[in-house]
């Protein structure tokens, strides 16, 4: 006999919670099926937050611990086969110690949904944040979101099922949240109430790919040359098909919510009109739109851009966005090592975005903020002067910098 | 826990049921043991039934994209996942059905691995699933003593001396794999104190098996079955011999067939023979004699092998399972 | 200026060293010509199943340069000479790389020779090779199929016999001078040198017109697009069994539409419905779900699943009830069971003759003790 949903919020109240636990609100709030679990700092916080509110009988799921990542990911995969709807997440080495179940979601297009606290990866071990770790599914089919506020991990988590869930995606989700600065600070978030949830949020239907006995399928075959091509190409046409459900997801979601950027690719900070634009990703938005408000006031020509969905990636906006600038400052909490110009991985993606451009701007990158260490209003300025520089010499003397590196 | 389906113990062979749900469509090997064992493990589990396959001989020769072997749903999963693919599946079900979101039924979930997946890199996930006694599922170790797909290289569960691709026999090293087999049934038994139901088989025993299969999908919570499968191509034989071979193991005490149900031992078949002294054990030469990748043996080489079996059945504290003997102080 | 190709056609595992053999041998022989070649097997055949068709290449060139342009393209288009060391695949290939059976001779070249291990005749042959539009050549080395299995090499001189044969075949590959020398060389064996020289100066050939051979299309399959294909890796379950041939009674196991075993197998059953005792052995045994059952609760072996191991000729407690018969004796895949309700007496002289047959064949399908091989070919040599 089916149990009664609890319904955990019957009105939009407002809640003092981190990011992990307005994630963990949005489990809830999504009626997930199943949730698998493994403790790494910093994203472990979401599930202990998951597993109180099952203890307090708010919110009924399949909570399973698991005894590695890699089992925490392939029980997701497979619960999602069978039509569950789920949700998992890891930090830094973590999530790479599940790297193969991971390719495999995106893979056999199972919608899973998972936040990463972002962390550095070992060695040395470290607990701060680097983007590096959620960066790698970059070119396997995953959504590859990263949020800057908690109330931003609440909705975005809202629309990652939304959007992962879509009969036409069918592709994993990975909730990017930057560590500490997400996972372990509290804000006042906007919880929405469940009926708000329910309207915007249909059941997961898996269709005619549902594993059971009344649909009876083979999964995943092996095939040889003959095949991979057309596969790849199948997931490819997915990932391209999901700009359009993300900008529909978007619009329902200001209708129904109330709140949201105008556009869910990217936000612009004052870039009407600026020279020099810094472009950055996740919880580093704070320090850099406070520094382009100062320098705002100071008469200087600077805005911010934040890159919100890595993947898909919005090239047309971004390339309206920064069009008309003078020089681009690109902030990557990541690195590549050997990369072209030693940068960053954003950095390369920015570049290639802007390459078409009749009229490029001059562009540096900035590495900073690496394991944790805090990206200030101070280097900010650094970064607005070094692009300044550049504008009034025509020149870059160096592409990439470290940024606060001690000598 | 969830309700489990009325599988009955099948009387006698003629009782057997006639409906197949593992078809032609798969491109094994002539004579292989493994695809019979999947098509016993379905035939007794029958259509309300989920079956997991992690990567090995029994996905890659299996199911090649378009065609299949399956007539239940099947899902491959990665090689050391069959513990994972099987909590995975039936979490899913449970949360859905309890939940309203799905008919409540009980649907059969098997996983199955082979021993490359199960004895080696899967271990430790099988070992979490069969912690969970809120889900009925088997996992089904098909054991054919080597990564039999990839070219038959060595894996836990190769018997000592056997030559495969990682461990040939060479001009200086004769036997190159010094390893024991593991020994793999008594550790998840021993392992896992709730579990209600382990058995080793073989499909030569194709009725016992069966029986095995709905005994475990219908006892309720997490079950384990390890079976023995002679493999023509690694073990290099005759593939008509496949049937035999897998008697000769049992015949010669180096495979010893049973069950753990409830924590009480009961020996099935020759093995039981065997140790009530019924019959007497084959020497194992027989056997090692007619497999390619023993034929490099010494006569030194096949006393080894026999010492050790004696060992097995003469020393250890429950014959075949249990490598420990109490101390003189008991 | 050349580039030449070779082809060996074998059964997987059976024959990998067989073949390895054969490939490495031609290349080390062109070297004596002054040539150059490079040896493989075709990736997509691995990993290798025990008696499912795969191929090995050998393509030697004058110079380097124009063994490169060759390698262009991986596998090759046109071959030669392709040599098929069990005459069983006469019937078309199934490999696990591909759907649809290719003829044994679709990448011969016009001109070009497909030399091949068999007792049979070349009319005999010529009744499973699917006709050509152009001329070739058939060359057949008068000789029992060598099987073995992945450890033990029953070295009986199949390889060293197709060596002489292709240089007969085709001297433009290589010399049979090179050949021996090199033989020699790798080998250091004098009976091999000589089994390659008398295969040589043994080796015969017959035209074969266009047209000529087994005159049925083979089956196809087309391969669907991204488009059509299904997305999440999914395909469709194969479908339920039903009655015996959909009727009423017994029971018909689901077959597979897109892969069928037709050449998979090198033997088939033939089954004695008369003195069946309807044990259930032979169809619960059997890995492969051959069987289906008859509303009389008999057991006929239906050849869409077959793959021909003899597990269930093993199993089968009444004598002579069961028979592995080579299938060369077979022209179609039609049922057993069928013939024998139709005409009892006829099929039952028919089985009778084909079995008698079977007991004088010294034909083995790999390792069954250590010594065997040595003993069969001490056989074959008296014989």
């Amino acid at each position: 006999m089916a149990t009664v949903k609890p319904r955990l919020y019957e009105e939009s109240k407002e809640e003092l919670i981190s990011g992990s636990e307005a994630v963990g609100i949005a489990c809830a709030l999504a009626d997930v099926d199943v949730i698998t679990a493994y403790p790494i700092r910093p994203y472990d916080t979401v599930m202990q937050y998951v597993s109180r509110l099952k203890a307090d009988g708010a919110f009924d799921f399949d909570f399973i611990i698991a005894e590695s990542e890699h089992s925490q990911f392939e029980i997701v995969k497979h619960a999602s086969a069978v039509g569950a709807r789920t949700f998992s997440g890891s930090s830094g080495v973590g999530w790479f110690y599940a790297f193969e179940a991971i390719t495999v979601t995106a893979g056999l297009r199972m919608p899973v949904v998972a936040m990463v606290g972002n962390r550095a990866l070992d060695d040395p071990g470290a607990f701060g944040v680097e983007h590096n770790d959620a960066m790698a599914v970059r070119d396997l089919g995953w959504h590859l979101y990263w949020v800057a506020t908690a109330q931003e991990a609440l909705d975005m988590a809202l629309m990652a099922w939304r959007i992962a869930e879509d009969p036409t995606v069918l592709l994993p989700f990975a909730l990017s949240c930057d560590g500490s600065f997400l996972t372990h600070s509290q804000a006042i978030v906007q919880v929405p109430s469940q009926d708000q949830v329910d309207r915007f949020l249909p059941p997961y239907k898996r269709g005619t790919l549902q594993l059971h006995p009344d649909n009876p399928i083979t999964i995943a075959p092996q095939v040889n040359e003959d095949w991979l091509m057309e596969i790849r190409r199948q997931t490819d046409e997915a990932m391209r098909r999901t700009s359009a459900v993300i900008r529909q997801a978007h619009e329902e979601f200001r209708e129904i919510f109330g709140r949201g950027d105008p556009s869910p690719f990217i936000e612009e900070f004052m870039c009407e009109d600026a020279e020099i634009i810094l472009v950055g990703m996740g919880t580093l938005a704070m320090p850099t739109r406070v520094a382009v408000r100062r320098l705002r006031a100071a008469g200087k020509k600077v805005g911010f851009l934040r890159i919100k969905f890595f993947r898909p990636f919005a090239a047309e906006e971004v390339q309206e966005a920064l069009g008309d600038a003078k020089a681009v400052a690109v902030i990557d909490r990541d690195y590549s090592y050997g990369s072209p110009s030693g940068g960053g991985v954003l950095f390369h993606e920015l570049r290639s975005t802007l390459y078409p451009l009749d009229k490029r701007p001059l562009m540096l990158n900035f590495i900073a903020g690496l394991g944790g260490r805090e990206v200030t209003v101070d280097d900010i300025n650094m970064m607005t002067e070094t692009a300044q520089k550049a504008i009034d010499t025509g020149k870059i003397e160096q592409e990439t910098t470290w940024v606060s590196v001690r000598e | 826990m969830a309700t489990v389906q009325d599988l009955p113990q099948i009387t006698g062979v003629k009782n057997i049921p006639v409906e197949e749900f593992y078809n032609s469509g798969h491109r094994t090997c002539q004579g292989c043991e493994s695809a019979l064992v999947m098509r016993l493990m379905i035939k007794a589990a029958g259509q309300r039934t989920i079956v997991l396959g992690s990567t090995g001989c029994m996905y890659v020769a299996n199911t090649t994209y378009y065609s299949t072997p399956w007539v239940v749903p099947w899902m491959h999963t990665q090689l050391g996942s069959a513990g994972s693919a099987a909590t995975g599946t039936a979490a899913g079900l449970a949360s859905m059905m309890r939940k309203g979101k799905m008919t409540q039924e009980p649907i059969n979930v098997i996983a199955f691995c082979g021993d490359g997946g199960g004895v080696d890199m899967g271990l430790s996930a099988i070992s979490a699933a069969l912690q969970h006694d809120e889900y009925n599922l088997l996992i089904i170790c098909y054991d054919n003593e080597s990564y039999a797909n990839t070219d038959i290289q060595a894996s836990g569960s190769t018997p000592w001396g056997a030559n495969t691709t990682f461990s040939p026999t060479g001009k200086d090293i004769r036997i190159m794999n010094t390893k024991q087999k593991k020994n793999m049934a008594p550790m998840i038994a021993t392992g896992h104190p709730n579990m209600r139901f382990v058995a080793t088989a073989c499909a030569s025993y194709g009725l016992d098996f069966n029986n095995k299969v709905r005994r475990a999908l219908t006892i309720g919570g997490p079950t384990f079955i390890h079976c023995i499968d002679p493999c023509p191509k690694g073990w290099d034989y005759d593939p008509k011999y496949s049937h035999e071979l897998g008697m000769l193991a049992i015949e010669t005490g180096l495979w010893i067939q049973y069950e753990i149900t409830d924590g009480e031992l009961i020996l099935n078949g020759p093995s039981r023979a065997i140790a009530k002294g019924i019959r007497k054990r084959k020497p194992v030469e027989e056997y090692l004699m007619r497999q390619g990748r023993f034929a490099h043996f010494l006569p030194e080489d096949i006393k080894f092998f026999q010492d050790k079996v004696e060992e097995t059945w003469e020393k250890w504290w429950i014959p075949g399972l249990i490598p420990i003997t109490p101390g003189q102080d008991d | 200026m050349a580039t030449r190709a070779v082809e060996v056609v074998y059964r997987g595992i059976f024959q990998r060293t067989l073949a390895r053999n054969i490939v490495r041998q031609i290349v080390f022989a062109a070297r004596k010509d002054g040539k150059i070649g490079t040896a493989f097997g075709r990736y997509s055949d691995s990993p290798e199943r025990n008696g499912i068709p795969a191929k090995q290449f050998a393509v030697v060139a004058d110079t380097a340069l124009e063994l490169e342009e060759s390698l262009a393209v991986y596998e090759a288009t046109m071959v030669d000479v392709t040599i098929n060391v069990d005459d069983t695949m006469c019937k078309g290939l199934e490999s696990w790389a591909w759907y649809g059976l290719q003829p044994i001779n679709e990448v011969t070249k016009p001109g070009g020779t497909l030399i091949v291990t068999s007792r049979q005749s070349a009319d005999a042959l010529l009744e499973d090779i699917h006709q050509k539009k152009d001329p070739y050549n058939l060359s057949i080395i008068p000789s029992t199929v060598s099987f073995s299995g992945l450890w033990v090499f029953k070295d009986d001189h199949t390889d060293m016999r197709a060596l002489g044969a292709m240089c007969k075949a085709c001297p433009e590959l290589v010399s049979i001078k090179a050949m021996l020398e090199s033989v020699q060389e790798q080998t250091g064996n004098e009976a091999k040198v000589a089994s390659v020289q008398r295969a040589f100066d043994r080796g015969t050939s017959r035209p074969v017109e266009p047209g000529e051979g087994n005159t049925e299309t083979p089956f196809s399959f087309d391969m669907p697009g991204w488009k059509t294909m299904e997305e999440g890796l999914v395909i469709r379950a194969q479908k339920e069994g039903t009655g015996f041939r959909g009727g009423e009674g017994g029971y018909t196991p689901g077959r597979s539409e897109t892969f069928k075993k037709w050449s998979t197998r090198s033997m088939r059953p033939v089954i004695n419905f008369d003195t069946c005792i309807k044990c259930t052995l032979c169809w619960l045994q059997c890995p492969d779900t051959v069987f289906d059952i008859t509303p009389d609760g008999l057991y006929d072996a239906n050849m869409e699943a077959c793959c021909g191991c003899g597990v269930c000729e093993a199993v089968c407690p009444v004598p002579d009830c069961i028979t592995m018969v080579g299938e060369p004796e077979f022209n179609d895949n039609s049922s057993q069971y069928d013939a024998w309700t139709a005409d009892k007496d006829g099929y039952n002289k028919w089985m009778t003759v084909l079995v008698e047959k079977q007991k004088s064949e010294t034909r083995t399908h790999g390792f069954h003790h250590v010594g065997g091989y040595a003993e069969e070919i001490a056989a074959s040599e008296e014989a």
